[in-house]
């Protein structure tokens, strides 16, 4: 339920600290590389913020993503800005349950029409819409129905943005991205399988502070955290650099911490703030845990050959078409030359009909 | 399908099946035309084994050649060895070649392989310079010349711009060295690269020839 | 020098007059076109298939040929030589002619006509370009296709065409024939050298060229004093002497054939065992390497050339040699057909060394000899003076770095060609005669 509460009040009430208040803002400013004159624009902003609605819309997903987002062991400020948000419409989080919790969504949409973010994990089946449904209502219908009026749309996951696991090969449900459904409303693809939770936190901060979405990638992702490649902030560069490489999952390579390009680590064509910003706040991420990087925050993972060929294999090598080939050049070699040699008889026979 | 899946899937596929075809088209059309037997009596019956001499010994001029063709005959080894290096030693490359091939081998240190390669392509420019000057370069010298030199300069200048991460995205990158190395594979049976393959059994045939009257070719 | 004066100057004068009344053939520029291009069709096989696919125009045979080293000129290189042929082929018989042909310019008239000097002047057909190609293509047997198509165009240059006419038709050469070898073995006899003519059975039949009855009869008789010290049993033979082939030089395919086919069959006709090449090279070439696909069986009897065979005769110890240097120092040049074409390059130092001679080798030497300028007809051809003389540069350069007091030399053909070069550029060391030096040198 939208509630009147700034969204600095409602930190105050949840025990956050004046101090801890601006240690978030400025981390939030640095975040999103805004420059140190923005950061008194940030907090004034934050502290008087209103407590705008969300409708979170759940279709074929895997909850991954909620659960990232809610996997804390502490409190942190991040995820108590997720709770000041008004979050009028979650399937895992909410207490509502069946004809009470779609009640609920149609009045926050109706009560915030063209203020409400939309936020939307999970892809879209168009194969057959009863391939997935709420409440009887397809997924499609659904999403055009809450996209008509709200103020933006945010993509949590590679599935909302790009597709993800169900569009993988060979997509048996006809599975979509929301930018491929909605056309008419600004679209954040926050991509990743999950999305690192801060940089979920982030993009809210950033709509919450200055109104607008931030400034989006190619793919429509965040530039501040989907700028740069894994590769290019990755702690094993050296080792690339060097062409120090592990060879297997437990060879000399392996655990001395050398890159992992042989291993099938995507990092070069994978953007995304993992290697910054880490995992579990800040623990680790799969490189630094001794496995490649899956290319998770890009459209068709799935489909680049497996996680473990390198990106510089080829994705084709049939040897019996190759030898197929061999054998049809020689064929046609072999023909070339026996013409050449009817040529060359029919050249002295000619010469020889002439002379006699 | 992003440009480097094209370039990893399709374009790999059929420029390979090209390569393959053309390179055993050209190489049996043309040593099979017809061959006449020799009816003079050799000086000794050693045929095959002045064949092969020949193949190894042309690649070690006398020194009354030698001196007149320095230049050309050290830069061409010289590039020559140096991008086998770079082709054959680099991690990633290997890779490329047990996908393809089924077996790899061990790599040799990025740095080395930068130096190579880029020895390489300061030669091969230096030649393609060459050619466009020196007389009798500029006479004898065709259209198949200069493509041949570019589709073997051009890849590596696209692998050191993805090596180093220089003028556009990784992915673009990689794309665009793949499709030129591709490009490369295209062209090859049907210009002068083709003596890869057919400078042995031209060697071998000038070693019998003269071996046969007792001449070390 | 062991060589009349009088007879070298009247022999460079009859060069100079030859070709001058020969009659135009009235052939079109389409018909020349078309019978080259059957004969490039006839003769191209797969070994030079294999080798025009393999050239990547690297340019370097230019570096090894002595008229592209004497002049600078880009017009001599060796693959610029065979341009048309090349074109021909990825026309014609490539495997991938259809590929080809549309990129490719067809033979011209104008094409063939440019080609002659280059094919005929610019060349001696030497081999070095065959040594020096990274590929190891066989550019010599490339070119002698060329002149083998341009002649059957009607493209041999007047002098050669002159000689080569008259070898088919009249069997003669310079217009020596049996008279004029009858007249020689007579004038022979008188000097009290033995030289035996139409034996109807015999060991050896021996060979002699025109050059060498017109100018080099010293050889001829240092040949037949070395045999008879033998006591071999041999014969010159009046209807098949000639050993020098019009067809291979100026690549007209029936002549070749007439003038081998009439050696083999006076040879084999009185039971010869051996056939001895005097002192030449294109000559050795036609008989011992091309003879018998020529007359398409293998020959019934030994080739030599004569060298080769007084080593042999050495070795065996048939043959004795005074070694009679008198702190004489020698050079020797190897005749191109004879030595890198032909296989004989260590008998004749076996022999200079044995005769006690301060030999030594030039620079370039052996198999990485260079031309004397003016071999396969070249030196007939009067046009090509002046490009033979800064040939002859080169030869002398060489010469005089050994500082030898003599060039000795195996073939007459060089030797002429030698001396010509000499007398322009008054360079005074003579060019002798290997068979001469040892015949004089016979240890009793």
């Amino acid at each position: 339920m939208h509630n009147d509460q700034t969204l600095g009040e409602y930190l105050q009430s949840q025990g956050v600290s004046r101090r801890g208040f601006l240690k978030f803002c400025s981390a939030t400013a640095s975040l999103m590389a805004l420059p140190p004159s923005a950061f008194a624009q940030v907090a004034e902003a934050l502290a008087t913020a209103r407590r705008p609605s969300v409708v979170w819309l759940s279709f074929q997903e895997c909850t991954g993503c909620t659960e990232s987002l809610t996997r804390s062991h502490a409190p942190t400020v991040e995820s108590l800005i997720f709770d000041a948000i008004s979050l009028d419409y979650h399937h895992t989080l909410q207490a509502a349950a069946g004809e009470g919790a779609e009640a609920a969504r149609m009045a926050a949409m109706e009560e915030n029409s063209g203020e409400y973010l939309l936020v939307v994990d999970g892809s879209i089946p168009l194969g057959n819409p009863a391939y997935s449904t709420i409440a009887g209502v397809s997924n499609l219908d659904m999403l055009q129905e809450s996209a008509a009026n709200a103020a933006a749309i945010i993509a949590v996951g590679t599935c909302a943005a790009f597709g993800g696991i169900p569009h993988a090969n060979p997509n048996p449900t006809g599975a979509v991205s929301v930018s491929e459904i909605i056309k008419d409303k600004p679209i954040i693809n926050v991509s990743g399988c999950p999305p690192i939770p801060v940089v979920i936190t982030g993009v809210l901060a950033h709509y919450l502070t200055f109104g607008t979405i931030p400034e989006l990638d190619a793919l429509g992702r965040p530039a501040a955290f989907f700028g740069q490649n894994i590769h290019d902030r990755c702690y094993r560069r050296p080792f690339y650099e060097r062409g120090q490489f592990a060879h297997t999952f437990d060879d000399e390579g392996a655990r001395k911490g050398w890159c992992l390009y042989e291993l099938g680590c995507k990092g070069p064509t994978t953007y995304n703030a993992c290697a910054t910003l880490k995992w579990n706040e800040g623990t680790s991420f799969p490189i630094g845990s001794g496995h490649g990087c899956l290319g998770c925050s890009e459209p068709d993972f799935w489909d680049k050959g497996s996680f473990y060929t390198p990106i510089s294999a080829g994705l084709w090598g049939s040897r019996e078409a190759l030898l197929g080939a061999a054998a049809a050049g020689a064929a046609i070699g072999v023909g070339a030359a026996m013409a050449a040699r009817a040529r060359k008889k029919k050249s002295q026979d000619a010469e020889e009909a002439q002379t006699t | 399908m992003t440009l480097l899946d094209f370039a990893r899937g399709p374009a790999l596929q059929w420029s390979l099946i090209i390569l393959v075809f053309g390179v055993l088209w050209r190489i049996t059309g043309s040593m099979l035309i017809m061959a006449k037997k020799d009816l003079s009596k050799p000086r000794r019956n050693t045929a095959v084994r002045d064949g092969f001499a020949t193949i190894a010994r042309r690649s070690l001029p006398e020194h009354q050649f030698e001196k007149k063709i320095r230049f050309q005959h050290y830069t061409g080894y010289a590039w020559h060895i140096a991008l086998f290096i770079s082709v054959l030693f680099f991690g990633p490359h290997i890779l490329f070649f047990e996908s393809v091939l089924g077996f790899g081998w061990p790599n040799l240190p990025n740095s080395i392989i930068l130096v190579t390669g880029a020895i390489a392509l300061a030669i091969l420019i230096a030649l393609l310079i060459r050619r466009t000057s020196h007389p009798v370069l500029r006479l004898i010298s065709n259209a198949d010349d200069y493509i041949s030199i570019i589709v073997v300069i051009v890849p590596i200048i696209t692998g050191i711009l993805a090596f180093a991460h220089l003028g556009a995205r990784y992915e673009t990158l990689l794309a665009i060295h793949l499709l030129s190395v591709e490009a490369l594979f295209v062209w090859f049976p049907f210009g002068k690269l083709i003596h890869t393959a057919l400078t042995f059994p031209s060697r071998f045939q000038a070693g019998s020839t003269f071996g046969r009257r007792g001449v070390k070719a | 020098m062991s060589v009349d004066n009088t007879a070298f100057q009247e022999f460079r004068a009859s060069i100079d007059k030859l070709g001058n009344e020969l009659p135009d053939d009235g052939l079109t520029g389409e018909e020349r076109v078309r019978r080259a291009k059957n004969t490039f069709m006839q003769k191209l096989d797969s070994g030079m298939a294999v080798d025009l696919e393999t050239c990547i125009h690297c340019g370097m045979c230019a570096e090894a040929c002595h008229y592209f080293e004497a002049t600078q000129d880009e017009k001599y290189a060796p693959v610029y030589k065979v341009e048309p042929l090349r074109r021909f082929y990825r026309r014609e018989l490539s495997p991938m002619r259809w590929l080809f042909r549309p990129f490719t310019r067809d033979l011209t008239a104008e094409d063939l006509e440019k080609w002659q000097e280059l094919v005929y002047e610019g060349c001696t057909g030497c081999g070095r370009c065959d040594m020096m190609c990274p590929m190891g293509i066989n550019l010599s047997t490339l070119i002698n296709v060329m002149r083998e198509g341009l002649a059957s165009a009607g493209l041999v240059p007047a002098e050669l065409r002159a000689l080569q006419t008259e070898q088919r038709d009249e069997a003669t050469v310079f217009g020596v024939g049996a008279d004029q070898l009858r007249e020689l073995v007579e004038r022979m006899g008188q000097q009290g050298i033995d030289v035996p003519l139409d034996k109807s059975q015999c060991d050896v039949v021996v060979l002699t060229t025109a050059i060498e009855i017109l100018l080099f009869s010293d050889a001829l008789a240092a040949t037949a004093k070395i045999l008879n010290q033998l006591g071999a049993n041999w014969t010159l033979l009046s209807k098949g002497f000639e050993a020098t082939n019009l067809g291979l030089i100026s690549g007209d395919e029936i002549t070749q054939r007439k003038a081998t086919a009439r050696i083999v069959e006076q040879a084999t006709g009185c039971g010869a065992k051996i056939v001895i090449l005097p002192e030449t090279g294109h000559a050795y070439q036609a008989l011992r390497w091309e003879g018998a696909n020529e007359v398409d069986e293998a020959l019934p009897f030994e080739v030599l050339a004569i060298s080769e065979f007084i080593a042999r005769e050495y070795d065996a110890g048939r043959l004795k040699l005074k070694a009679s240097a008198n702190g004489r120092s020698v050079t020797y040049h190897d005749p191109c057909r004879l030595g890198r074409h032909g296989g004989v390059i260590g008998q004749p130092r076996q022999l200079l060394e044995a005769l006690g001679l301060d030999f030594r080798e030039a620079d370039s030497n052996g198999r990485e000899n260079y031309c004397c300028g003016g071999g396969c007809g070249e030196y007939v051809i009067n046009r090509s003076a002046p490009l033979r003389q800064k040939a002859f540069e080169i030869k002398k350069r060489e010469f005089d770095a050994t500082d030898a007091d003599e060039v000795v030399t195996s073939c007459a053909n060089c030797r002429v060609n030698l001396m010509i070069g000499a007398s322009n550029a008054g360079w005074q060391k003579p060019v002798e005669s290997l068979v001469g030096k040892v015949a004089a040198s016979l240890a009793d």
